[in-house]
């Protein structure tokens, strides 16, 4: 089984500074994705869903990371660090003006051997809220090292 | 489309969609990610990649877009994502995104629904589960 220090589990990232959600930052993103879903790209349209205004399409939450060092600050086994995927739990939507804050930490790491061998799987567990201290997502990173 | 009208094995797209590599390049910039594997085929080569590749945060983005176009006027909200990043998925190919509904919850009024990207030969990209919740 693989080994390490059980400190690192619950281990808090940077905490950074919040984030605001602008216009702009929608708009590229659902650029970006080909996104022209009303709710998510017209003023006009998205009054009439069920939020009654202009959100961001649910992914746009999964782009907040700790600052610049996020990737660095992730514990490594081996080879590599490869994304193998995530977890998310779409709690609110985000929208123009909101402030982003994010907690992450260290869910979970373990094994796993499969077909091409041993892997290394560990689990970052961020928390998006917004300026009034509601969570808005529940992200779990999840990558795999090779051993 | 009502929470009624949702059976089991009921399909979500197809969806064609053509990824190039102008807009993986455009998807990396607007979320920082500014990995040379994400931006340039001689970049991600040196990392021992094909070539370029889509962030694997753009893959969710896609299968969630496939999701909400599905749910789109309903009272429905797509509320959970989970992703399997199988192979590594490049630009420059039509990925053809597609799913369907395997367990519902009258109860919460919730349906779970089995979501993949695939390439043009039909290789399993990335896997996903999505739930969505109709209000009452």
């Amino acid at each position: 089984m693989v080994e390490f220090d059980p400190a690192l589990i619950g281990r808090v990232f940077e905490i950074t500074e919040p984030v605001s959600v602008t216009r702009e930052m929608i708009a590229k993103f659902c650029e970006a994705l080909g996104e022209t879903n009303p709710l998510y790209t017209d003023d006009e349209g998205a009054k009439k869903g069920p939020h009654g205004e202009l959100v961001a399409p649910p992914s746009f939450a999964i782009t907040f990371r700790n600052g610049r060092h996020f990737f660095q600050n992730i514990p490594r086994f081996g080879r590599g660090g490869m994304d193998a995927g995530k977890d998310v739990e779409f709690v609110a939507p985000l929208r123009p003006g909101d402030s982003v804050t994010l907690n992450s930490s260290v869910k979970e790491i373990y094994e796993k051997t499969g077909r091409t061998g041993t892997m290394v799987f560990v689990v970052i567990r961020s928390t998006l809220k917004n300026q009034r201290g509601e969570v808005v997502a529940h992200i779990d990173h999840r990558f795999m090292n090779r051993n | 489309m009502t929470f009624d009208e949702v059976q089991i094995g009921t399909a979500i797209g197809p969806e064609h969609i053509f990824v190039s590599k102008d807009q993986t390049r455009k998807y990396a910039r607007a979320c920082g990610l500014d990995a040379p594997r994400f931006t340039d085929d001689e970049g991600a080569k040196k990392e021992g990649l094909p070539g370029m590749i889509l962030p694997g945060n753009m893959s969710l983005g896609l299968l969630s877009k496939v999701v909400t176009d599905w749910i789109a006027g309903s009272s429905a909200r797509l509320t959970r994502l989970s992703t399997t990043y199988r192979v590594p998925v490049q630009p420059d190919h039509t990925l053809t995104i597609q799913g369907f509904v395997t367990h519902s919850y009258p109860e919460t009024r919730q349906c779970e629904i089995d979501v993949w990207i695939e390439n043009e030969e039909a290789e399993r990209l990335v896997t996903g589960t999505a739930t969505v919740e109709f209000s009452k």
